[in-house]
């Protein structure tokens, strides 16, 4: 798994590759949780590169979501492949966290 | 912190006569295997997605209510699906319900009493000592039900056991939970092995409901 971040008009970008499961979850929220700063009022996970994400991995992603939240924060996730926006759909995280199609969209959803 | 197969006993628990709520048998065997797997999951031991339940680590939690489990899946030689594992773990279900009362018991959270006639035990009863962890368990859940706050891993799963084991019309008038019953379903999903212990209950109850049908 690799993660990268910028900055781009107030919006921080997470840019996540490879796989999210047990065998990194930890790192995986380490890495995501210290990039945001509590600065940041806008937080975009962009998971184009994600191939695989399991039950541990989906924890994570609604940890940073929970926090975000407690302190009005946006957040969203965009480009979900098919797979993977199955499992974001079965598992019902769609209703809870935006999703949109492509990073453009939500940074223009987010007023980025 | 307590086991989920302890906070699901403290859920069901009437604290006025220390007795549990009506819980149909089936429902409460499926709800406790989901527990224990849960909790199996948060200390990452084992991993699920879709189609799998993966075991990840199969060191001893050192804990008398998760290891028997662990090392059952441990042994096993293939990898098999959530379901498999909560209707397997669920043949269990009468040890880690006495495991988990022993444990409230234990940690001076319950008392145990035994009725009695003429010498001849009649039931028990488990009047609550401390009622600190109950109250702290159903005002978690209430906060997530009665908000649109994103729920934390611990809430998605004592929501999805609850409504498993059909335990919030005991705990919530039927004003609320018409209320909040949109929620719970958005919740509950949330967590995969929540959903294979649905889809088992599910499954049971349609065989039940087919089997009365053909009976003649």
């Amino acid at each position: 798994m690799e993660i990268k971040t910028q900055r781009e008009n107030g919006i921080l970008i997470a840019n996540v590759n490879g796989r999210v499961d047990s065998a990194n979850a930890r790192e995986f929220e380490n890495v995501l949780s210290s990039a945001i700063s509590d600065d940041d009022t806008c937080v975009v996970v962009d998971f184009g590169g994600l191939s695989y994400i399991s039950s541990s991995g989906l924890r994570v992603i609604l940890l940073v979501a929970k926090s975000l939240r407690n302190r009005n924060a946006e957040f969203a996730l965009c480009s979900l492949s098919g797979p993977i926006g199955e499992v974001f759909k079965i598992s019902g995280f769609d209703k809870i966290i935006s999703i949109y199609d492509s990073q453009a969209e939500a940074c223009a959803a987010l007023g980025g | 912190m307590l086991r989920f197969a302890e906070e699901l006993m403290l859920l069901i628990l009437d604290d006025e006569n220390g007795r549990f709520a009506r819980v149909p048998d089936r429902l409460m065997r499926y709800a406790l295997a989901g527990g224990v797997l849960m909790d199996l999951a948060l200390e990452n031991r084992i991993d699920t997605d879709l189609e799998k339940l993966i075991l990840v680590d199969s060191t001893r939690v050192q804990d008398s209510l998760l290891d028997p489990t662990l090392a059952d899946i441990a042994q096993m030689d293939e990898t098999r699906d959530a379901r498999f594992w909560v209707e397997r773990t669920a043949l269990r279900a009468d040890t880690i319900r006495e495991e988990a009362l022993n444990r409230l018991v234990e940690r001076g959270i319950l008392n145990r009493e035994e009725d009695r006639f003429l010498w001849v035990i009649q039931g028990r009863r488990y009047p609550v000592i401390d009622n600190t962890a109950e109250r702290e368990v159903k005002l978690r859940i209430m906060e997530v039900l009665f908000s649109d706050q994103i729920p934390g891993p611990r809430d998605v799963v004592i929501i999805g056991l609850a409504h498993a084991c059909d335990i919030f019309k005991e705990i919530l008038s039927a004003r609320e939970l018409a209320r909040v019953s949109d929620r719970i379903d958005q919740v509950r999903k949330l967590d995969l092995i929540g959903q294979a212990v649905s889809q088992a209950i599910t499954d049971i109850e349609l065989s039940l409901a087919l089997a009365v049908q053909m009976m003649p």
